[in-house]
């Protein structure tokens, strides 16, 4: 609290709240820089809107949905108990339709694995459909980086995918890449690869873009997909999308390379029927995404098209180090990505203030997960913990416990910082002690008198109210606590 | 490279050793309703006239569909189809049922050149430049209007999937109620064909600023005619 | 009953309105006076360990008190003692049974004017025209959200609006209004421009940390608004609220 002697305390306490806030300033930072960016900010809350509003349409229209998603739970909670038995199985029975299984522990073996396989064939186009396990590590430009000499061209063909490349842009969001780009600068990248001026509108931006990847779907050497589910009874892996370039890639090239993480395997071809039928509906509100493509190891005597070779590479990445754990339930994400839609701070923010692959409620739960909880030791607090993510998730992973597990966790390695963990001590004590409660309210109302003016601190605390202050009046306490009250009489 | 049986052992190991001191978690199943509706209907939602339904949900996902009564008014569908889109070159699968279809010798005579899916120099040049692909398909899906569509000798993927439209006559019998009971077939059979992908209307996105694009990469013009 | 520790120390007239709501019920009120706070702001902060001590004092001074329920005037809280409490106990069996046990008997108010007393016409009146915000862990972990309407319904002269987004969270989050104060107060601008369009001119809700953060953003930037926790406007007298 501010007193008498203002120079040196408000000094000390400013300090300490720079001390604070540097804990969340990457995701603070990020964040007010998105709350500036108007488009952006109606883009994301229009798209959030729509998705919100049809896919509660498409599970009313599934009365069997709770049920379904029990199931999946599972499912899941089933596959990670096993995962050693049932990776074995996924790879024996790719191996028996023909195909191959690489087993990749990190990103690096996952590049240097795709990086060999292009020398091999001399491969020179690649074209990928989306993937997140690609984009978690960064293939692209981890391939350009360590096999330059190749000249490998590596084209993205989601289209918003593609723009965010051309552009050098991240993702914003799992299944809208580009919610965040409005039609002008989308037609300002184009343009770019065009070589000439086109114009800002969606139709024209549309049609070259198809006669361009076109292009690059039929010359490409190489076709690199992820998988949505692998099923370890039939060596089977799906793959879905809505524009057809999934399923392009994994048809026209000679060799389709499908990198998927370990967690994404699912026991039964029948399993399948359950996460297709919430997948499409939980993402988009479709109740079946447009193309749901089952690939079973390469093309078979007699076939023309379908790739020659099939390669399964399975990915850990840090994935194994949840098995078991209290936070295991994180990898039972399908990345439909309604936890960022329905999440009211990713409607604030979009995706890029999140500073990671994954963003919204499941990736302020992974990210620190994956990379380690001082990598991103801001995001598990990048929640209001409204719960709307639990509730929405069609896995029944309890997204914001896990956000608070990892708040717990970020305590016990000492990451939470020492101006914190002095103020909690403190609350431990007092709230122990209804004697001490007491005497902390009476200090509270005598050291509050300077700042009220009725019944409010309406302007700007130093210290580590300076949060709140800042754009909020806070109120005061009551002259008399409700426990002196009660004592007179009610 | 990762040693798979190092791999594999890491992951048991890890398993078990969180098995083995009792702590293995996860907790609990999903305890919050996920449907906002408090009275679910609990029988099986599609029943009754099942190609109805098909057409339906084709219509409104924005692919055509007709229900045809004989092989000819199928035939005279995709020839009117191939004289309005003035199509240059139609590819089709080389398949029983379309042999029987007849399409051939009359697309032909109407100015649009025919290729059939068989020893072709180059799959790409022929399904890259058609402007219609003509397939039939293993099932309609009427809960979803989708089409199953699998792989294997005569049956190229590209046809249903490079030439701007798709049509695909399928006999009124390939009528499944959902998705699920697809899939079910295909389980209880074993031995997957090595492609099998389910087409749910036209390809379509809506990444440049949320207005919905039909045919980006995939069809966005498709049909279905129904016999039967 | 229990009063968490904000309402006593900033919003006791919240308090007061309970008592008497459930005097006038009569259902016979105590209050363990050795009480404090459910423990919510460490456990949302990730201190656990601190939480616990909080949460095991909660356990007893309610369980050494005679008593059918507990009732409490914030969603929020009532879902810390109900619902996370066997989370703090993790690994702890008999606390956490005890925990569970206690938990059982939790209810938050109008919950347990509804649900255990039956009550929906409680002659209350006052005019206006109001949204209701109701907060996130009595919408989802506690599952209250037409109790409060119902009881609000039968108000006299007083209209409920429906408003849009209502199922959004107001951006408090506890520590999270301090630790992202551009995000939350984004969230609580969001929730005010929706008030606005709803033409209401009170807002009331179940929680009054929500109503301290709307509030506390109104204040400076909003339209004028009234703002009440539902007691207080169960408890009217002669429309006025006391
Ligand atoms: S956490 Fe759940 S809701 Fe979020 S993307 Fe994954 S599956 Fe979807």
């Amino acid at each position: 609290m501010e007193t008498g002697k203002p120079a040196r305390s408000r000094d000390t306490l400013d300090r300490r709240h720079e001390g604070i806030e540097s804990k969340v300033e990457g995701f603070n930072d990020r964040a007010r820089r998105a709350l500036e960016d108007e488009f952006l900010h109606e883009s994301v809350a229009r798209f959030t809107k729509k998705s919100v509003a049809s896919r509660q349409a498409a599970l009313e229209r599934l009365p069997e949905a709770p049920e379904l998603r029990e199931t999946a739970y599972r499912i899941k909670q089933e596959t990670m108990a096993n995962l050693d038995r049932y990776l074995e199985q996924l790879a024996g029975a790719v191996e028996e339709r023909g195909g191959k299984v690489f087993f990749a522990s990190d990103g690096e073996e996952v590049v240097n694995y795709v990086g060999e396989l292009a020398r091999r064939r001399g491969s020179k186009v690649v074209t990928k459909s989306k993937s997140m396990a690609t984009e978690e590590i960064e293939l692209n430009r981890r391939l350009e980086e360590s096999y330059g000499e190749l000249g490998l061209e590596i084209i993205e063909t989601d289209l918003g995918e593609w723009i965010a490349q051309l552009a050098g842009d991240h993702p914003s969001h799992i299944v809208a890449p580009i919610v965040h780009m409005n039609r002008h600068q989308i037609a300002d990248v184009l343009s770019g690869v065009a070589g000439e001026a086109l114009p800002p509108n969606v139709e024209d931006l549309l049609q070259f873009a198809r006669k361009r990847l076109r292009e690059k779907f039929l010359a490409a050497d190489i076709g690199i997909t992820g998988v949505n589910f692998g099923v370890a009874e039939t060596g089977t892996i799906c793959t879905v999308t809505n524009e057809g370039n999934g399923r392009l890639v994994s048809s026209v090239p000679p060799v389709h390379v499908a990198v998927m993480g370990i967690e994404k395997v699912i026991p039964k071809l029948e399993d399948l029927s359950v996460f297709t039928r919430i997948l499409g509906r939980s993402s988009t509100g479709q109740d079946l995404s447009v193309y749901t493509n089952l690939v079973t190891g390469p093309r078979q005597e007699g076939e023309l098209d379908g790739p020659e070779e099939f390669h399964l590479i399975l990915m850990d990445n840090g994935r194994s180090d949840l098995l078991g754990t209290e936070f295991e339930e994180a990898l039972y994400c399908i990345r439909c990505g309604a936890c960022l839609n329905v999440c009211p701070v990713y409607r604030q923010t979009g995706g890029h203030a999140y500073g990671s692959t994954y963003s919204g409620p499941i990736g302020a739960v992974i990210t620190p997960l994956l990379k380690g909880n001082e990598e991103a030791k801001d995001l598990p607090h990048a929640s209001s913990l409204c719960g709307a993510c639990t509730e929405a998730c069609p896995v029944g992973i309890p997204l914001h416990e896990l956000l608070l597990k990892l708040r717990n966790r970020q305590v016990d390695e000492g990451l939470a910082g020492k101006g914190q963990s002095v103020a909690f001590k403190g609350f431990e004590n007092t709230m122990k002690s209804p004697a001490l409660y007491k005497i902390s309210g009476k200090v509270g109302r005598m050291a509050q008198k300077p700042l009220v003016k009725d019944g409010k601190i309406g302007r700007k605390l130093p210290g580590p109210l300076a949060g709140w202050t800042g754009t909020r009046d806070l109120p005061a306490l009551a002259k008399k606590p409700f426990r002196e009250l009660w004592r007179e009489g009610i | 490279m990762a040693d798979r049986a190092e791999f594999i052992k890491d992951i048991r190991s890890r398993l078990q050793n969180h098995r083995s001191r009792g702590e293995y978690r996860p907790t609990h199943a999903p305890d919050v309703p996920w449907t906002p509706s408090a009275e679910r209907r609990r029988e099986s939602p599609v029943s009754g006239d099942l190609p109805a339904r098909f057409l339906g949900e084709l219509e409104a996902l924005g692919g055509h569909g007709r229900r045809v009564a004989s092989i000819e008014e199928a035939r005279d569908y995709v020839l009117s189809l191939a004289r309005e889109r003035g199509a240059e070159l139609l590819v089709r699968w080389d398949e029983e049922e379309l042999e029987e279809l007849g399409v051939d010798a009359p697309v032909r005579e109407a100015g649009t050149e025919v290729s059939v899916w068989r020893d072709l120099p180059d799959f790409r040049e022929v399904a890259g430049s058609a402007e219609i692909g003509l397939t039939t398909a293993d099932w309609a899906v009427a809960e979803t209007g989708s089409l199953v569509v699998t792989s294997g000798p005569g049956h190229g993927r590209s046809v249903t999937l490079l030439p701007p439209t798709h049509v695909a006559v399928v006999r009124v019998e390939k009528m499944l109620p959902t998705v699920a009971e697809a899939i079910a077939l295909y389980a209880k059979n074993g031995g997957l064909p090595a492609n099998v992908c389910f087409h749910t209307g036209p390809s379509r996105s809506g990444d440049i600023e949320q207005a919905l694009a039909i045919g980006v990469h995939g069809p966005g013009d498709v049909h279905v005619v129904l016999v039967g | 009953m229990f009063i968490p520790c904000y309402v006593d120390l900033v919003y006791p007239e919240v308090g007061v309105s309970v008592v008497r709501v459930l005097r006038r019920l009569g259902v016979e009120v105590t209050y363990p006076e050795g009480q404090t706070c459910c423990g919510q702001p460490a456990f949302n902060s990730g201190f656990f360990e601190e939480a616990r001590t909080v949460a095991r004092h909660f356990l007893d001074v309610f369980e050494s008190e005679e008593c059918d329920y507990v009732v409490c005037p914030s969603g929020s809280c009532a879902t810390m003692a109900s619902h996370y409490y066997p989370l703090v106990f993790e690994g702890l069996a008999g606390e956490r049974a005890r925990s569970e046990a206690l938990g059982a008997r939790v209810r938050e108010f109008s919950d347990f004017l509804v649900n255990v007393l039956g009550v929906r016409e409680l002659g209350a009146r006052h005019a206006g025209k109001a949204v209701f915000h109701c907060g996130c862990h009595q919408r989802r972990e506690l599952g209250v959200l037409e109790e409060p309407r119902e009881l609000l319904r039968d108000v006299e002269g007083l209209d409920l609006l429906e408003w849009r987004n209502e199922e959004l969270c107001c951006g408090f989050g506890g520590t999270f209004s301090v630790k992202m104060p551009d995000v939350s107060t984004a969230m609580a601008d969001e929730k005010i421009r929706a008030l606005e369009e709803s033409g209401a001119d009170t807002l009331i809700s179940g929680d009054s940390s929500c109503l301290m953060h709307l509030e506390g953003r109104l204040q400076r930037t909003g339209p004028a608004t009234r703002v009440y926790h539902l007691a207080q406007i169960l408890d009217t007298e002669d429309g006025e609220v006391v």
